[in-house]
């Protein structure tokens, strides 16, 4: 039978969203498309455009300017998508975590499949990361893909998961306690 | 009978022939930048993809007017390859791209907005120069009928000027460096197709093939019934446009204008007066 699902991986559109970084993985995916590392040839374009795209490429931590757009632009994007956070910073906060500005990393308000480490991410890794990706892209279904809700409450239980503290509302809940 | 068969079957297969068009356009693209480039079937995978995404429209009329967009390109291919009015066919064109700015405005998203404003500004850049062609093709030719204008004297001895001021246009009509203020990859993200997604975007993204085809043809119409001649200008065209397209910077949207207005539409009325006072 003629099965769509495999052209999946064979034309992945990239939607590159910077949630607050500093520059330095952007540098490093515009490398990417660049005549060295070349990921064209394996058919990937930088859309620019959610509603075009299949994988969102995030770098940088979440800040509280670019936390609604961010949930926004993840909505736009018809499924199936995945989500790669490129970075420490996307992963976890990276060294801007704990910032009175910074809501740490993007797993606290969208799904993340595939987290890439390094400050800054190689292209190699990149790459890599994105290969996974794919990986993932060819199992999913087109179920509507929900976001996890903005956090009104802070949540500061610690099981494990440390990331998913909300420390500037934390901050506030405890000195208005 | 026989020769209606043959036609009908170029028409259908009119969007794969694009297709590998601007696969290979691709490809071409990236050799001249020192990569490897995508597979020459790139296109046909990005097709196949988008049909699988989840159905997603902003409203219904603009879904509609995308898919008409793709329609009346199709039709206007047609009619050009079975020899009808070339008149009709630069209008028929011209409908289609009316069709892709109306759906552009129908959203709300002000980059839409954007993208069908430039688009409607570049077809008053390059509008004219293909009417002005289509007169003077008349003037030499005694017809608007393609047919016959495919069976007579190549038309590039008798208007090398209009062909030069199609060559100057045709970056506008295909949306290419340095003026492809209407698609803008980047700044504005595409242009009046932002909206569309999923099967929809295959519409436009199809279109885009079926308008290389129509640039092609209309290329190839300037050897007459010398067919190589025809061939030998497409080709040449096709490493113009690329090379142009790779070697320059996106100019404003003013200058794109004046650059029609001052420099090709000149250029193809001084080629109609010469035919009229020959």
């Amino acid at each position: 039978m003629f099965e769509l699902k495999k052209f999946r991986k064979k034309s992945p559109w990239i939607l590159h969203f910077n949630a607050g970084g500093c520059n330095g993985c952007d540098i490093e995916i515009l490398a990417c498309l660049a005549p060295k590392y070349d990921i064209e040839r394996f058919g990937m374009i930088n859309t620019g455009n959610p509603k075009q795209s299949d994988i969102l490429l995030i770098t940088g931590p979440v800040t509280k300017r670019t936390r609604e757009r961010l949930v926004e632009v993840y909505n736009q994007m018809p499924e199936p998508k995945v989500v790669v956070c490129c970075g420490s910073c996307a992963s976890t906060g990276g060294i801007f975590r704990g910032m009175y500005n910074i809501e740490g990393g993007v797993d606290q308000f969208i799904p993340v499949d595939v987290y890439v480490a390094g400050c800054a991410c190689r292209p190699e890794q990149i790459i890599d990361g994105v290969v996974v990706a794919l990986g993932i892209l060819e199992e999913k279904t087109k179920e509507i893909e929900k976001t996890i809700k903005l956090a009104n409450k802070p949540v500061v239980e610690e099981d494990g998961q440390v990331n998913r503290r909300n420390m500037p509302a934390e901050l506030t809940y405890e000195t208005a306690v | 009978m026989q020769s209606i068969i043959i036609l009908s079957i170029l028409v259908l297969l009119a969007p794969l022939v694009g297709g590998l068009v601007y696969g290979i356009e691709r490809k071409v693209k990236a050799r001249m930048q020192n990569r490897m480039g995508p597979n020459i079937l790139q296109p046909f995978y990005d097709f196949f993809k988008l049909a699988d995404k989840r159905l997603v429209m902003v409203h219904s009329t603009h879904a509609f007017l995308g898919v008409m967009h793709f329609i009346s390109i199709w039709v206007a291919v047609a009619v050009l390859i079975f020899g009808g009015d070339l008149i009709l066919v630069i209008f028929l064109h011209l409908l289609s791209t009316a069709l892709l700015i109306m759906g552009g405005f129908s959203t709300r998203s002000i980059f839409s907005h954007l993208g069908a404003n430039r688009t409607a500004i570049s077809i008053l850049a390059y509008e004219p120069v293909l009417i002005i062609m289509a007169v003077s093709i008349y003037a030499v030719n005694g017809s608007f009928q393609i047919s016959s204008i495919i069976g007579s004297e190549p038309l590039l001895y008798k208007m090398p000027l209009t062909f030069i001021a199609l060559l100057l246009i045709l970056p506008i009509k295909l949306k290419k460096s340095p003026f492809d203020v209407a698609e803008a990859h980047q700044e504005i993200a595409g242009g009046a197709e932002i909206e569309y997604s999923g099967i929809f975007f295959e519409a436009i993204y199809t279109a885009k093939w079926l308008d290389y085809i129509f640039v092609y043809a209309l290329v190839f119409l300037f050897g007459g019934s010398n067919y190589l001649l025809g061939a030998g200008l497409v080709v040449g065209t096709f490493i113009y446009l690329n090379a142009l397209d790779n070697s320059s910077a996106r100019v404003d949207y003013r200058q794109m204008l004046k650059f029609s207005y001052f420099v090709a539409l000149p250029v193809a009325f001084i080629n109609l007066l010469i035919t009229l006072f020959n």
